[in-house]
C-alpha cells in the first residue's frame, strides 16, 4: 500500500497512517477471521464496518466529536479516516500527569469532560461498544481538553439502559485496572454523566448491578 | 490555472479540476454532456465547498467503477452522483450538475497516466474565462450546502462544513 506507515495491531483490524488525497489519514484494515466460515466472515467483517461508519456520522451529526470517514472500502474491509494529528490518548495523558506527579485537579475536571461527553453519546442511543481510556483522544493543545471519541468498530444503537450500563462498566473496568489510585476520578465522570444525561437514572442503577455480575462475583440477590 | 491530483489508491489515475466563471453557453453545454460529446463531469460549483469534496467523490467513482459496482452508467456521471447525499440520481444530476442558466462550471477530469488529454481543446468548448481553483469559495453557496446536505447546527460546532459534507458522501451508502 503506497505510502502507509502500520502505526498498530489490534486484534480486529490493522491501523496505518498515511496522506488520503492529500489529507492526513488513518487506514483501519479489517483482519479476516480465516477460523469463520467464508460466508458468515464477510457479512460480518461488512455489518462491522457499516455500523463504524454509521455510527461515526451519527455522532457528528449530533455534535459529538469523532473522526471524519473519508472512504469506506468493502472490496479491502478498509475505511479511510480523518486522523487527528498529534493528539494523544486519554490513556497516555492520564499516565504522564500520574508519573510526572503534577497537579491532578485537571484529571478531576478531564473526567467531568469525559462524562459530560459520554452522557450526551448515550443521550443519542449511541452505544460505543468499546470505551477505554486508548479510545478517548485529546486533541492538541491538550490543556484545552477538546475530547474525540475513537473505535467505533463495536458500536450500536440501542436505549436500553441496561446496553448503557454495560458500556459505562467496560470503561469502569478499563480505568481502574489502567489507571490506578483513579476512583476519584471515575465518580466525578459518573456524577457529570448523571447529571448531564436525561435518561441517567435507570442507566446508573443497571450499572450498580452489573457490577454485582461478572467474574469472581457472587450471584446472589 | 487548473489542478490536478493523483489518487493514491488508483496511481495510474489522476483528477484534473478546471474552473470557468461568467459563462454563456451553460444550456448547449449541458446538452453536450448529455449526449457525451464533451469529456468531463459538468458540476455545478455552487454546490462545492472545496477541491478536497470533489476529490472524495472522484476516488469513490473511480473504485466502483474498477469492481464495476457503479449506480450509474458512466465514470462521470458516478462522479455527480457520489457528491449527492441522495441516493436519487435524477436528483443528484439536478441539484449538482450544471443547468442551463448557470453562469459558472467546474468540469472534471479523470485521466489515465498514459493517455494525453487535450485541456485546451474542453476549455475552447466553454464560453467563458477560465480562472483558478482558488476562486471556487467565492462561488460557493453556503447556505444551501448546509442545506441540501443537512448539516446540524451541533454538527457545525465541532467541524467545519467541508468535513460534514465529505463525511455524508462516504458513508451514503451505508445508512
Amino acid at each position: 500500500l503506497p505510502g502507509l506507515q502500520l502505526v498498530q495491531q489490534g486484534a480486529e483490524a490493522r491501523v496505518y497512517r498515511g496522506l488520503f488525497l492529500g489529507r492526513a489519514a488513518v487506514a483501519k484494515f479489517r483482519i479476516p477471521k480465516r477460523y469463520r466460515h467464508p460466508a458468515l466472515e464477510e457479512r460480518l467483517s461488512r455489518r462491522r464496518m457499516a455500523q463504524e461508519a454509521r455510527s461515526l456520522l451519527r455522532c457528528r451529526r449530533a455534535g459529538i466529536p469523532a473522526p471524519v470517514v473519508y472512504f469506506v472500502d468493502y472490496v479491502t474491509n478498509s475505511i479511510y479516516l480523518e486522523d487527528i494529528v498529534d493528539s494523544i490518548t486519554v490513556q497516555d495523558h492520564i499516565n504522564s500527569i500520574q508519573r510526572s506527579g503534577s497537579d491532578t485537579s485537571s484529571l478531576l475536571i478531564l473526567a467531568e469532560k469525559m462524562g459530560e461527553l459520554l452522557a450526551r453519546m448515550h443521550d443519542e442511543d449511541l452505544i460505543h461498544g468499546d470505551l477505554t481510556t486508548s479510545n478517548i483522544l485529546l486533541r492538541p493543545p491538550t490543556e484545552k481538553l477538546d475530547l474525540v471519541l475513537i473505535d467505533f468498530g463495536l458500536s450500536f444503537i440501542s436505549g436500553l439502559p441496561e446496553d448503557k450500563g454495560v458500556d459505562l462498566y467496560v470503561l469502569e473496568k478499563a480505568f481502574l485496572s489502567t489507571h490506578p489510585d483513579t476512583e476519584t476520578m471515575f465518580k466525578a465522570l459518573l456524577k457529570t454523566y448523571a447529571a448531564t444525561s436525561k435518561k441517567s437514572g435507570p442507566v446508573i442503577k443497571r450499572l450498580d448491578e452489573v457490577r454485582l455480575r461478572g467474574r469472581k462475583r457472587s450471584m446472589i440477590g | 490555472m487548473h489542478s490536478t491530483h493523483q489518487l493514491e489508491l488508483f496511481p495510474d489515475r489522476s483528477v484534473t479540476l478546471l474552473l470557468f466563471s461568467n459563462v454563456k453557453n451553460a444550456a448547449a453545454l449541458r446538452k453536450k454532456a448529455m449526449e457525451g460529446s464533451i469529456e468531463g463531469a459538468l458540476i455545478n460549483p455552487a454546490m462545492i465547498v472545496d477541491p478536497f469534496q470533489i476529490l472524495v467523490a472522484a476516488n469513490k467513482a473511480v473504485h466502483l467503477h474498477k469492481m464495476g459496482k457503479m449506480k450509474t452508467r458512466t465514470l462521470y456521471a458516478e462522479i455527480i452522483f457520489s457528491l449527492s447525499p441522495s441516493n436519487n440520481i435524477s436528483d443528484a444530476f439536478k441539484k449538482f450538475g450544471i443547468s442551463d442558466s448557470d453562469t459558472a462550471v467546474l468540469i472534471v477530469l479523470v485521466v489515465d497516466r498514459e493517455k494525453n488529454v487535450n485541456l485546451a481543446d474542453i476549455a475552447s468548448q466553454v464560453e467563458g474565462e477560465q480562472v483558478p481553483l482558488d476562486e471556487l469559495p467565492q462561488l460557493t453557496d453556503t447556505a444551501k450546502v448546509k442545506k441540501i446536505y443537512k448539516v446540524t447546527p451541533q454538527e457545525e460546532k465541532i467541524s467545519t462544513l467541508l468535513d460534514s459534507v465529505v463525511c455524508r458522501m462516504s458513508t451514503k451508502d451505508v445508512l
